[in-house]
């Protein structure tokens, strides 16, 4: 076959198909067992007749960081994600990496009310050109499935739907609701929303949903829309009303989704989401879960997709699904306010959305390249890894015993999927699928920031509260070299770039990073007498690109079994450097990189000996006969392509 | 699909068209359209005379005040025919709405069976009796601040059903279409309340010795995909009749 899709910006007359899964978390050790165990047939046959490897996951090996060096080709130095959280060095303000979601920046007062002069807006903070894009430029017909670190999408002729990092109506990662009469609940925020008080009176509730902050109104407090509830006296049962919908829950059932409009300004602005509920108890105490407020794909109130109308063709043929990023309900689980069972269904629901969408999608995918993206894997196993580990901290054998195959039924969930795409392939597709990274027991929390604070890196002011809830709270910035901040990041103080920097870029701070990196190295866990931390990249070393050195300066790679403490990652100092991981997140990928490889598997031979993130983006391309864009550093895991074969 | 294989849409389209048609013909049988003609070439001349005169304040003042007058005499002209068709075009919208306002339940998704009790003892005596094919799928809610009981129920089957609410020894059905199509639907079935009744329900009133005020069904209402906008079928009947009558003025030289 002659090569078909030369020049640039014409129509494209090439036949060829590429099919991606990208399953996120999905592990290689795992996958092998499953595979020996006779559990995933589909990969077992895939990987026989093509080809499965390990794939480099990204520095570090994170999410959006991971998934950014596919779309791009490029490591974090060329995209600029280096963390789900990043910090600005003037301010050590935090901020989430890979969007900024911002109202209208000027605005007239009158009264309680206010007139903003000019649109909020949503802004993606990734850097350089996804692979989608430079197919659109060569007329290659794409439909791109809830890549992450795609929110808010970038402009695209194909269909594209944004995936982790797009936000929930409140502009936050998911804030969910629990509305409880229990007294000995602290109401207020937890970790993923807030308790909020209530009271049954005459067997009713009266509430409010929590939407998005309304800018209209001075101070912007939330907009929010009453509902109520009416639970029977006697049974476990209640009504539920908002907006003049009504529906009947019984304990421990989830409602369908409801659509809520917020009003804004009265007659005139409203924002519309949607929301699922939860009747965890009607008897002796109330509690009522509603989920985080998701934009509704019908109708967004931020772009989501490319083009706009596309998720609500979704909707039209799927019905609706969780537009929120992360959708699983993993801090509801964190927090308390589900149990496993409840999470499960929940998490359960959360693919089956997916897989509805995956089989209303798949079958019209007629030529070019169709990507579509699982989350389940990677959040159940961090939050399942517990059940299924006998060493972790928080392995409790009845508990395993109900859900320790949790992990397992979401990987042969994904065999199936693979079983709907293998009987489609033909000679002129090429099937690739990949994970981000692989995963890992998380049992003990390193807590870095504590650990520089206890060697004479950071030095608090005197007087100053430890324990802290805000980030870096009481650092004396003029006697710190160093902190912590995100999952894997180090950063020295440096003068010129921080604002209180102190350290002098060049030999000294080199000098100060070959010390902490030694020490860092020598960390060991006396509990369990393994070393903490197995490797420490340098940014200078690690990252190319005009990013290079925006992020941290030190990436911390933990042991298999570590990761960073939980309120290190915001700037905190716990009172211990290690402790034992207690929360139901039992499973992580945070750490030394090489550790937590991700799979690749393709019904063509791989003859990349250690293929990477960064070489999806050139094999995608090259499979259409397109040289790599620029800045791209890997290149085709496949010697040559089809189109040019 | 609606009956004979027409879409909802269309239904709403051909009745539109129809209405917009016999409006304007009863319009000019049981209009003055001499009157209305020359109430109009009076509205339009005292329009002009406001351009022409502008700077003359005492003929736009007086233009102003015979603009108002001719205006209430139009109104007045045009009021007399809408009596003619109010009462039969609200008898035919009411019961176009059986059709067209609600859509028939689904089979396997759950709805709501809500029953309103005379008063608060009645409450827990209260029970819904089904027929084959439908069941509860949650205990019935007692809501005692509305004397209300509502009952969750999913169909296994599409079909025409009776279920009966029972009340102390006193039995009282409501009709539940499951199925797809434009039947004839009645969201509640109520005791008394005759305007109530004539604009909301499409069945038999309760006895007015019934302990139970109010039977009802939670239908979902329909939506009508037309010209890239859902909408509710009054208000695209609405517009499209309202565009007919304009259309067929024109085409039939009729004044309005």
């Amino acid at each position: 076959m002659l090569p078909s899709c030369r020049s640039a910006r014409s129509e494209w007359k090439g036949d060829q198909r590429l099919i991606i899964l990208g399953i996120d978390g999905m592990d290689p050790q795992l996958l092998r067992q499953f595979m020996r165990e006779g559990k995933m047939p589909n990969f077992a046959k895939l990987a026989a007749q093509g080809d499965f490897r390990e794939l480099t996951t990204s520095i570090p090996p994170q999410s959006p960081v991971a998934w950014s060096n596919l779309i791009t080709g490029m490591n974090a130095g060329g995209h600029g994600i280096f963390d789900f959280i990043h910090r600005d060095p003037k301010t050590l303000g935090l901020y989430f990496s890979a969007s900024r979601v911002e109202g209208p920046k000027h605005a007239i007062h009158l009264g309680r009310w206010m007139i903003p002069l000019g649109g909020g807006s949503a802004e993606q903070l990734r850097k350089g050109e996804a692979f989608w894009q430079i197919l659109d430029q060569h007329g290659i017909p794409n439909t791109i499935f809830r890549i992450p670190s795609n929110f808010p999408p970038v402009p695209a002729k194909g269909e594209t739907l944004s995936g982790m990092g797009t936000p929930d109506l409140r502009g936050t990662y998911g804030t969910f609701s629990f509305y409880t009469d229990d007294p000995t609940a602290a109401p207020g925020a937890v970790e993923g929303g807030q308790i909020i008080p209530v009271q049954v009176e005459n067997s009713r509730v009266v509430a409010s949903l929590i939407g998005p902050d309304n800018t209209f109104k001075n101070g912007s407090p939330p907009a929010t829309e009453p509902f109520s509830v009416s639970v029977d006296p006697l049974e476990p049962a209640a009504k539920v009303a908002v907006q003049g919908q009504e529906f009947v829950l019984g304990e421990g059932e989830w409602s369908n989704w409801v659509r809520v409009e917020f009003q804004l300004i009265p007659f005139f602005g409203n924002v519309k989401g949607m929301c699922r509920f939860y009747l965890k108890q009607a008897h002796p105490r109330f509690q009522l879960y509603v989920s985080p407020i998701n934009m509704d794909p019908a109708n967004p109130a931020l772009p989501i997709s490319t083009p706009s109308s596309y998720s609500r063709l979704l909707t039209d043929e799927a019905g609706e699904f969780h537009t929120q990023g992360i959708a699983e309900a993993t801090k509801a689980l964190s927090d308390g306010m589900l149990d496993d069972k409840e999470y499960l269904e929940q998490a359960r629901t959360v693919l089956a959305e997916h897989r509805r969408i995956f089989d209303a999608e798949f079958p019209k995918f007629k030529q070019g390249i169709f990507f579509f993206y699982f989350s389940s894997l990677d959040l159940n196993s961090h939050m399942f890894w517990r059940l299924m580990d006998p060493k972790h901290p928080e392995y409790d054998a009845a508990l395993a015993a109900q859900n320790g195959s949790a992990i397992e039924s979401f990987y042969e969930q994904m065999d199936q999927v693979l079983g709907e795409v293998l009987p489609k392939l033909d000679s002129r597709t090429t099937l690739l699928v990949l994970s981000d990274h692989g995963f890992a027991p998380y049992n003990r929390s390193f807590n870095l920031n504590t650990w520089l604070l206890n060697n004479g890196y950071i030095k608090l002011k005197r007087d100053a509260n430890p324990d802290s809830n805000e980030p870096l709270a009481n650092v004396d910035w003029s006697q710190t070299r160093a902190y912590g901040l995100g999952l894997n990041g180090l950063y020295i103080n440096l003068r010129g770039r921080e604002s209180n920097g102190i350290v002098e870029p060049g030999a000294k701070a080199d000098s100060l990073m070959a010390e902490i990196r030694g020490k860092l190295l020598a960390v060991r866990d006396a509990k369990a007498n393994l070393p903490v931390i197995t490797r420490v990249d340098l940014a200078s070393e690690a990252y190319q690109g005009p990013y290079a050195r925006s992020g941290p300066d030190m990436l911390v790679g933990y042991n298999r079994g570590y990761r960073a403490g939980w309120k290190t990652i915001l700037g905190g100092f716990p009172p211990e450097e290690l402790e034992d991981n207690t929360n139901p997140w039992s499973g992580d990928h945070c750490m030394d990189y090489t550790l937590v490889p991700g799979v690749l598997l393709s019904n063509r031979k791989i003859f990349a000996e250690t293929p990477a993130l960064t070489d999806i983006a050139p094999t995608i391309l090259a499979e259409f006969g397109i040289a790599k864009g620029k800045g791209m550093i890997g290149q085709s895991v496949f010697r040559s392509s089809r189109a040019t074969r | 699909m609606g009956s004979l294989g027409f879409t909802p849409s269309l239904i709403v389209v051909g009745i539109s068209l129809v209405i917009g048609l016999v409006m304007v013909v009863v319009f000019r049988y049981t209009s003055d359209q001499k009157a209305i003609r020359v109430a109009k070439d009076h509205l339009k001349a005292h329009l002009l005379a406001l351009r022409l005169f502008q700077d003359q304040i005492p003929v736009v003042l007086r233009s102003y005040g015979r603009i108002l007058l001719a205006t209430g005499r139009y109104l007045r002209l045009a009021f007399m025919p809408l009596l003619f068709v109010i009462v039969p075009l609200t008898f035919l919208i009411v019961q176009l709405d059986r059709y067209l306002g609600l859509t028939p339940l689904e089979a396997g998704h759950p709805f709501l069976v809500s029953a309103r009790v005379a008063d608060a003892t009645t409450l827990n005596e209260a029970s819904l009796q089904l027929p084959d094919g439908l069941v509860t799928t949650a205990p019935a809610v007692h809501v005692p601040a509305e004397n209300e009981i509502v009952w969750r129920v999913v169909a296994s089957r599409e079909g025409d059903y009776e279920v009966n609410v029972q009340a102390s020894a006193q039995t009282f059905s409501k009709r539940v279409v499951v199925g797809s199509g434009l039947p004839r639907l009645s969201p509640v079935r109520l005791r008394g309340r005759f305007w109530e009744r004539l604009f909301y329900s499409a069945e038999a009133a309760l006895p007015k010795n019934s302990l139970i005020e109010a039977i009802s069904v939670q239908y979902p209402a329909r939506d009508i995909a037309f010209a890239g906008f859902e909408w509710n079928w009054i208000w695209l009947f609405f517009v499209l009749s309202l565009a007919a009558g304009f259309l067929f003025k024109s085409i039939l030289g009729i004044e309005i």
